[in-house]
């Protein structure tokens, strides 16, 4: 069996699956090109057009914000969470991704109900003279309720890395005398860039394609003119979701070219997990954590509460206010569901890809990674949709529309990046002298696969596994459109409460959907990777 | 520990099988079979509003409703991207836009007359293609410890003045304001349409998504009035009391008390369409009007049935002036005009 190395080819299998999964996650692009040509979209002038160009602008200037943002406090909160000896860990640990799984049009109307003029804060301010506090409208909001939400992206692969990472680099530097913010610049940085990077570009992604915040807060943005637009304006809405791909596509190329150039880090298994002393730092560090999590938390959470208590202690004359737990029992479970699926069958599909690209730097595994990446930068609802073009009437397929397993393909398409890019990460990270040590002992190739490669790439696939989970759960367009009939889950029903303006019903199913994911993250990512 | 993480993965994949077929097991419940008729609703509307009256249809007639909940707008897109496939035999809508688009593309049947003849002449698709099921009067919501009523508008049209400046918060990409807007352009004409909404871009305006969200706002104070459908201020203050936010309603006949109606259509593609019929009578029903009227507070179309509790009277706000087909087929450029105005900031 030949030694792998990036300068042996890929073996045809492997290649032949990531054209397979190229070529299915090409689908929505396809869609959105075959309605552009359908319609005769004069992309030229969508394009070239103050009402194109300004929104496009104001997207990138969001998108570049958030990432940076949001890179700096995920890594900062995994390195302290992890590899420090912050009081509190285990606790910060399984708080720290949850803000991810709030539906940023939640967390913007209980930032707005919190913060903005006439808000709950400004009541309890109010008697310490202070009155108004600081306008949250436009850009300003966006970027705080987008990054309070969207770090989790950076946050998890950054974990999974550091918890994984020799200790020997980090604890020759501390013997050296070393601080240990010089240590965590010098050394921690550059070992987790990838992981960093991958996070970063999720962020970007998702803050140049989401709806829900920018819409609520009156920041226009691409996005937010492709939903204007999508029904009466449909050239223009499809023009737009082309620009919305491509700019996709171009930064994930980009940040790919950076990437190949980086040195890879690999890991190895060791017990025991280094601790920086945060010395007389560590008060302090906790007031930073608390605080952060305050407001991407607790913050939200406790406006939730308040409007789910105001309702469920209300007259019970008022019609409409009625909050029931019973009949979230079945949308939970069904959320669930939707989530442990889609996040195992990603992981599943992403695999070979990131196999390939990794070990191999094979060009076609490339072209298919950066459609899987790109995909996520493609509002929902287009998702949705391409997938009902490409299945209402093919055959052998039809007969899954609207049924669990194309919805599941429908989130897999859309969430896929969040696991390719952290099992990217994970395949790096796997010593290749393993795989040959294994090889000379005579262990099959699957053996050696699921025996000695699976528990290193662990961490960094569940940090994947997690936030496809995350995400699936608060999905919502792909939901509605192409759920089975009656596959109500926690998402549809906040939706469905705040289309009625029944904000305790609402607020409820929010805290269940936070409590959810509070269970599934801590069994299904956060032990494993504690207990590596 | 190899043989462990074997089997962790065997059992994860075996887990992972394992919910797949329920889920697929559960499909196979759905079969429809021959003698029990059976038709899928795509509603644009609540669930908590429209299940009670399907489940009382369902119970009168013998007919199955499955009903798929989701907003009217990507409904009428999924209707439009099923083509001749689509599964759905009635969609319900929020506004007359969406049924006006899908009506311009041939995707919707032309409803009997006894079914149409229901309601007004004007609550209706004067191609018969939809028909109205349920009224909303466009109103301006206003927080009272920041408006003096005597500030109040008498015509909306004085909302473009530079007294109002800053004072009045619009959803110009929410349907309810894109169909009052068409509204306008078929009373006014384009120009003077043009020249209100660039008065609201010159005054900054205050964007918000959809009329919840206004509704929410004018409560808590951050913006002083709003444009809004009249019902969502009656839930505001059904969820909390104190909540200082009160419809003002613009007196009958002004351009901005728009009566926007909520519709329902059978589709030309559907195989069941007596069946989608007979919904949409049942929905027209005495029955089921009075819950429109009690339920979310909207004005029932049917004659004869009483009008929520302290409304004005919908006679007042005949929309028969204004032409529904136009609402529907010329939203595009509607849609153009409001861009082009500089509303949207």
């Amino acid at each position: 069996m030949a030694s792998s190395s990036s300068s042996v080819r890929a073996p045809f299998g492997l290649t032949a699956v990531a054209v397979a999964i190229g070529l299915i996650f090409l689908g929505p692009f396809a869609y959105v090109v075959w309605r552009n040509v359908d319609l005769g979209t004069d992309l030229r002038s969508v394009l070239f057009d103050e009402d194109t160009l300004h929104p496009l602008s104001q997207s990138l200037r969001l998108g570049v914000a958030v990432a940076l943002s949001a890179a700096a406090i995920g890594t900062g909160l995994a390195w302290l969470t992890v590899r420090t000896d912050i009081p509190g860990r285990r606790v910060w640990r399984l708080l720290a991704p949850l803000p991810l799984v709030f539906p940023s049009f939640v967390g913007a109307t209980a930032l707005l109900a919190g913060f903005a003029s006439g808000g709950l804060m400004e009541e309890l301010l109010a008697p310490f003279g202070i009155e108004t506090l600081p306008d949250m409208r436009g850009f300003r909001g966006a970027w705080l309720v987008l990054t309070l939400f969207t770090y989790p992206y950076v946050y998890l692969p950054v974990a999974a890395r550091m918890a994984s990472l020799p200790p020997s680099l980090e604890e020759s530097a501390r013997l050296l005398g070393r601080s240990p913010v010089a240590v965590f610049r010098t050394v921690v940085l550059p070992q987790a860039s990838s992981a960093i990077w991958a996070g970063t570009l999720l962020v970007f992604l998702y803050a140049i394609s989401d709806f829900g915040a920018v819409a609520l807060l009156g920041y226009d943005t691409l996005t937010e003119q492709i939903f204007a637009d999508k029904l009466f304006d449909q050239p223009r809405a499809m023009g737009l979701s082309l620009v919305l791909g491509a700019v996709a596509l171009i930064v994930v190329i980009a940040e790919r070219s950076l990437d190949r150039r980086r040195r890879r880090i690999e890991v190895v298994r060791s017990r025991e997990s280094l601790v920086v002393p945060l010395g007389r730092w560590r008060w302090p560090a906790v007031a930073v954590v608390a605080g952060f999590l305050g407001n991407a938390l607790v913050g939200p959470v406790a406006v939730l509460g308040f409007w789910a208590w105001r309702g469920m202690t209300a007259d019970a004359a008022s019609v409409g206010l009625a909050t029931d737990m019973g009949e979230l029992v079945g949308p939970t479970l069904r959320s669930a569901e939707a989530g442990l699926i889609t996040a195992a069958i990603a992981i599943v599909i992403v695999l070979p890809l990131a196999w390939t690209i990794s070990r191999y730097r094979s060009r076609v595994a490339g072209v298919a990674n950066s459609m899987v990446v790109a995909g996520f930068a493609l509002p929902g609802v287009v998702i949705a949709l391409s997938l009902v073009f490409w299945a209402i009437d093919a055959p052998l397929i039809s007969r899954w529309y609207q049924t669990l397993p194309l919805l599941i393909i429908a989130y897999v398409l859309h969430f896929g990046a969040q696991a390719t890019r952290a099992a990217q990460v994970a395949v790096d990270a796997v010593p290749r002298r393993l795989g040959d040590a294994a090889a000379t002992l005579g262990a099959g190739r699957a053996r050696r696969f699921f025996s000695v490669e699976v528990p290193l790439m662990r961490p960094g696939l569940l940090a994947g596994a997690g936030l496809v989970m995350l995400s699936t759960m608060k999905e919502l367009p792909a939901t509605l459109l192409l759920a089975p009939i009656g596959f109500d889950t926690l998402a549809t029903e906040i939706w469905g409460a705040g289309d009625r303006g029944a904000l305790a019903q609402g607020a409820l199913a929010s805290l269940m959907l936070v409590a959810l994911s509070a269970v599934l993250t801590w069994a299904v990512v956060i032990r494993r990777i504690e207990h590596y | 520990m190899t043989h462990g993480s074997l089997c962790r993965v065997r059992t994860a994949l075996l887990v992972v099988l394992a919910l797949i077929a329920a889920a697929c097991g559960s499909d196979s419940d759905a079969d429809w079979s021959e003698d029990s008729p059976s038709i899928l609703l795509y509603s644009g509307r609540d669930k908590e509003l429209v299940q009670p009256l399907i489940d009382a249809f369902t119970e009168s007639s013998g007919i199955t409703v499955e009903v798929r909940y989701a907003d009217s707008a990507e409904l009428a897109l999924l209707i439009q991207t099923e083509g001749d496939n689509s599964p759905a035999d009635v969609f319900i809508s929020q506004s007359p836009g969406a049924l006006g688009l899908l009506a311009g593309e041939d995707r919707l049947a032309t409803l009997p007359d006894d079914l149409l003849g229901l309601v007004d002449a004007g609550f209706a698709a004067s191609d018969g293609t939809w028909v109205g099921l349920s009224g909303r009067v466009r109103v301006v919501v206003y927080n009272t410890g920041l408006v003096d009523p005597g500030d109040l508008p008498t015509s909306v049209l004085e909302l473009a003045g530079a007294a109002y400046a800053g004072r009045v918060a619009v959803a110009p990409t929410n349907g309810s304001f894109q169909d009052f807007v068409t509204a306008m352009r078929s009373e006014l004409g384009d120009e003077a349409t043009l020249a209100w909404l660039e008065g609201l871009a010159v005054n900054r305006a205050p964007n918000y998504p959809k009329n919840s969200a206004i509704v929410e706002a004018v409560g808590r104070g951050e913006v002083e009035m709003g444009l809004v459908n009249h019902y969502y201020n009656l839930r505001a203050l059904e969820a909390d009391p104190s909540v200082a936010s009160v419809n003002h309603f613009l007196p009958a006949g002004d351009v901005g008390s728009l009566v926007i109606v909520t519709g329902g259509a059978v589709l030309a593609s559907s195989n069941a369409s007596s069946q989608g019929e007979n919904l949409l009578r049942y929905l027209l029903s005495i029955e089921a009007q009075s819950t429109f009227a009690t339920q979310t507070q909207e004005y029932p179309l049917l004659d004869g049935v009483a009008a929520p509790d302290g409304l004005p009277a919908l006679s007042g706000y005949t929309a028969d002036t204004i032409d529904y087909d136009l609402l529907g087929g010329g939203l595009t450029a509607t849609i153009e005009l409001i861009r082009e105005s500089g509303i949207e900031q």
